[in-house]
């Protein structure tokens, strides 16, 4: 998968040296070469890239296209690519970028047009959901519904909680990444992935409208703090 | 749930402090990162009460059943075959960036081709409309030259008299052409029916056509 030259490094560094290897093949023209080495990268990152776009677009055909702009786009400016900052970030940026902008296109239409009621992401074909080796028709209801519950209590954090949460749990990301990714400082993001955990806590476990009341009655109680022990 | 504990119990964590906890020790566990936010106090506490420690326990696995749904639900949607899909279709459209567009043709210079052959087709529309002008106009013009032609042989028999001789209360003849008379027939038919009484005076105003033939 790796080119020669990138054997035996890390792989940030392995992927910084094939972005950089392809760089100097476009800029000699050797674009066939360029587009095999980049596909290396493509295939290291994409299972990866999806997942991210999926997290934050919660439809899987577009965070497909999302995924795939995202990569034509870095590949055709690859020549502002600086191997200062490894590639999975430099890359990452561009597709959080992208996503969001999609969010923000989908906010508008969404503006103007009633959507019909689509199926969960997860819902596949009915010849799938007919009787197979997988599991139970309830336990995929009920994992249908926990997935449900989680990604609505994800929609209800603020944008900066919610990006920081995904990055940093779900795709093990260090605050200095997740600070590399977002522009914020690393103590802003511990910050922000304190805020996001103790949120979703309260929307899962209390629904989100009991837990306000009972905090907002808790906290003027104990200023501030909720006790939780009986 | 969550009801506030007496003192002696206050020394335990809240849900708050668990998560400042779980942070600090995520935090702590990354190599760059600087020091963990949590009071040591509470790090004590949390070692040394099994309360506590069972609750972190099922915060951290609330959060990581939390990742691996996560993580299962986009996997699930995105299979190998579908990243292959993707991968296939992300260097067909790098090939396309790197290729050449290719020209096409303005349709200005099409239509230029095709100017020659509308020549004729111009000239076929205009005779065609010249044609229909110069018959409409035809047409007309024979149309009215009839008229007058039966206008003037009409006239001839029924000159209109002058006033100065019909003011004079003498009855002249009339010159009457046979369509005439044949008209007058009809409406003294009608007189000689039963009449109405109003109409009684102008009737006997009326002249008659045997007065008439009685004047010639």
């Amino acid at each position: 998968m790796t080119g020669a030259h990138a054997v035996g490094l890390p792989p940030r560094e392995a992927d910084s040296a094939s972005a950089s290897a392809v760089k100097a093949m476009q800029a000699e023209g050797r674009h066939s070469e360029a587009r095999e080495r980049y596909a290396d990268l493509v295939a290291r990152h994409q299972r990866r890239a999806s997942r991210i776009a999926f997290h934050y677009l919660r439809d899987g055909a577009e965070a497909d296209e999302a995924v795939q702009d995202a990569f034509v786009k870095a590949y055709s400016h690859l020549a502002s690519f600086r191997e200062e900052l490894p590639f999975e970030v430099w890359f990452t940026r561009i597709l959080i970028n992208g996503c969001l902008d999609r969010i923000k296109a989908r906010t508008r239409r969404e503006r103007w047009l009633v959507s019909a009621p689509e199926p969960s992401p997860g819902q596949s074909d009915f010849t799938d959901r007919v009787a197979g080796a997988g599991p139970s028709p309830e336990d995929q209801v009920l994992a249908r519904e926990r997935r449900r519950k989680l990604a609505d209590a994800l929609a209800r954090l603020p944008d900066r909680q919610r990006s920081v949460f995904m990055l940093s749990h779900y795709e093990g990301c260090t605050s200095r990444e997740v600070s590399a990714l977002t522009g914020l400082n690393e103590s802003t993001v511990r910050v922000h992935l304190f805020r996001a955990i103790r949120r979703l806590r309260t929307l899962l476990t209390d629904g989100g409208q009991s837990a306000a009341s009972q905090n907002s009655r808790s906290a003027a109680i104990t200023g501030g703090k909720r006790r939780v022990h009986p | 749930m969550f009801i506030l504990s007496p003192l002696p119990r206050r020394r335990h964590l809240d849900d708050d402090a668990i998560a400042a906890l779980w942070s600090s020790r995520v935090a702590a566990s990354e190599v760059s990162s600087g020091p963990a936010s949590a009071s040591a106090d509470e790090e004590a506490h949390l070692r040394s009460c099994a309360e506590c420690r069972s609750r972190y326990d099922a915060f951290a696995g609330w959060l990581d059943d939390a990742r691996a749904e996560a993580i299962d639900e986009a996997d699930e949607i995105f299979s190998a075959e579908r990243l292959g899909a993707q991968q296939t279709q992300i260097l067909r459209r790098l090939e396309t960036l790197e290729r050449p567009g290719r020209v096409l043709a303005f349709p200005r210079f099409r239509h230029s081709g095709t100017s020659v052959r509308r020549g004729p087709q111009r000239w076929i529309a205009a005779a065609a409309v010249a044609g229909l002008i110069v018959g409409v106009g035809a047409g007309e013009l024979l149309d009215f030259r009839r008229s007058m032609s039966g206008a003037s042989a009409g006239h001839l028999g029924s000159q209109p008299l002058p006033l100065g001789q019909s003011a004079r209360g003498t009855l002249q003849p009339v010159a009457f052409s046979s369509e005439d008379l044949f008209l007058y027939d009809d409406s003294d038919a009608a007189s000689t029916s039963p009449s109405v009484e109003a109409l009684q005076a102008l009737d006997a105003l009326t002249p008659r056509v045997r007065d008439l033939d009685q004047v010639r």
